[in-house]
């Protein structure tokens, strides 16, 4: 009921107000909240709530426009200053801002609008991957698999490719390929990408992981925390991180670098809660999402993975 | 007066007379045998996002004037010696196996044939599911039944139900036939 009555005043009163601060100020919302918002996610989260909320019909044309490029992933590192180009002078054009009285607008703008449809492309991306299944008979997706088992266990060999040692790096039988199931690739490249950028990072991970009495199942956690940084992502919580973390355009890596922080600081938890033993998950899991979803409701929040562990 | 008397006493009656009894369903079955695409079918959730399973999911479903409380225990063998955790109070076990994973058939039966043996699964019903009938190597329910022995039951109420629980064929049947046999008893 009193959200039905907010958005109605919002609705109507909106204009009013910005109409009003427009005369005051001599600027629109866009140019207020650029040059008023400090940069990073409270900078960008403003600006993509105005434009969302405009009802300038060439604002509006611009942000469907926007929106099908992303959608289609055809903003690349080629056509990005076109596409930017593109955006700042329609909204310079529609506003009446003078891009010589205002040359430090255009710029952060610009930034505003690569951050926004560069993390709704990332999403799609992410999508596809996840909707790639783990698929035993492509090479590439063997080789990744192998490459795995290499980074974490570099003084065992692999036996064969099925064998119960992958239960030592927390696959649940002789066999990972049925494991990664609903997060097909996506899940192995997180893994991966742990392993490789962050090593000594993920090998303290896996040593709890095969402690004898807080012990869990590493690659099943990580597949199942994949899903957490999904649902984040998807549901726009991941937003905070992403807008704070990158300076350009955003790319599967900063999804990747999310995923790792969050395998280190459960881990983490994991260990200080003391389980009693691997029913646990689930509550814990819980927990933890919590406590992430608090962190990125803060717009200052950025996440970095604790750096003292890999340089030890 | 007298009609809302009426009215407020047969809303009475039916609330007396529905108690909404809630059942105890455990889920148990090797890894990616299907339990808790199973489970998220039966809660109408999407299916196409399932992670393996660490621990244990629970939902509630309503089928048949019961409330379901249907537990969902990870079937990894490093997670199997935690299934007698669950066993107390359960109403209806119910055995998930991967149709199309004929190399551990023998697996899957032994696990089911130690299920049995418990006390405290003593005359509890048993469902099997015998999922994934959508894949080409898939044998069939009767042959899945003669595998792991079922014929040979004889303590206790059991079916098997041919399914797919990635479109939803067959789990439903099965729920009626374990609300049935709740009803029995």
């Amino acid at each position: 009921m009193y959200h039905y009555l907010w958005s109605l005043l919002f609705w109507y009163f909106r204009p009013l107000i910005k109409w009003f601060l427009h005369r005051t100020t001599q600027m629109c919302e866009l140019q207020r909240i650029c040059y008023g918002e400090p940069a990073g996610a409270r900078r960008i989260l403003a600006v993509e709530e105005s434009l969302r909320n405009s009802r300038n019909p060439d604002i509006k044309t611009l942000v469907l426009y926007l929106d099908g490029v992303s959608d289609r992933r055809e903003i690349t590192t080629k056509s990005e200053r076109g596409i930017l180009e593109e955006a700042i002078r329609t909204v310079l054009v529609a506003k009446k801002i003078n891009p010589v009285a205002h040359p430090d607008f255009a710029k952060s703008f610009g930034k505003c609008v690569e951050l926004i449809w560069g993390y709704r492309q990332l999403c799609i991306h992410v999508e596809e991957l996840r909707r790639t299944a783990y698929d035993a008979d492509n090479a590439e997706h063997e080789l990744m698999l192998l490459k795995l088992w290499n980074l974490l266990m570099p003084h065992e060999p692999l036996e064969g490719r099925v064998t119960k040692q992958w239960q030592d790096i927390g696959f649940q039988g002789d066999d990972p390929k049925t494991d990664f199931r609903g997060m097909g690739i996506l899940g192995l490249e997180n893994l991966v990408y742990f392993a490789q950028e962050f090593p000594n990072a993920a090998k303290h991970v896996l040593l709890h992981s095969i402690h004898p009495r807080y012990g869990y199942a590493f690659a099943i956690v990580g597949i199942n925390l994949t899903s957490m940084a999904l649902r984040l992502l998807r549901d726009g919580s991941a937003k905070t991180h992403v807008y704070n973390a990158v300076k350009t355009l955003p790319t599967v890596r900063v999804f990747h670098q999310f995923y790792c922080y969050l395998m280190y600081e459960f881990d983490r938890l994991w260990i200080e809660s003391k389980p009693s033993n691997m029913m646990e998950f689930s509550t814990i899991q819980e927990k933890f999402e919590n406590s992430i979803r608090i962190l990125l409701n803060n717009p200052k929040t950025v996440f970095r993975v604790n750096i003292s562990v890999d340089n030890v | 007066m007298l009609t809302t008397f009426q009215g407020l006493l047969s809303i009475l009656r039916k609330l007396r007379s529905n108690p909404d009894r809630e059942l105890r369903l455990l889920l148990l079955g090797l890894d990616n045998a299907g339990k808790t695409t199973l489970l998220k079918s039966l809660a109408s959730e999407d299916i196409t996002q399932v992670t393996p399973t660490q621990g244990f999911n629970i939902k509630s479903v309503q089928s048949e004037g019961f409330k379901l409380n249907v537990w969902d225990i990870g079937g990894a063998k490093k997670i199997r010696p935690y299934w007698r955790n669950y066993f107390e109070n359960t109403d209806v076990l119910i055995y998930v196996v991967d149709s199309a994973d004929i190399k551990r058939l023998d697996e899957t039966g032994r696990e089911l044939a130690e299920l049995l043996m418990e006390d405290k699964l003593r005359n509890v019903p048993l469902l099997v599911y015998a999922n994934k009938q959508d894949l080409a190597q898939a044998v069939t329910a009767a042959e899945i039944a003669e595998g792991l022995g079922l014929h040979n039951i004889k303590d206790r109420d059991w079916q098997i139900q041919s399914c797919i629980a990635t479109e939803g064929k067959g789990v439903k049947d099965g729920l009626e036939w374990a609300c049935k046999s709740i009803k029995k008893k």
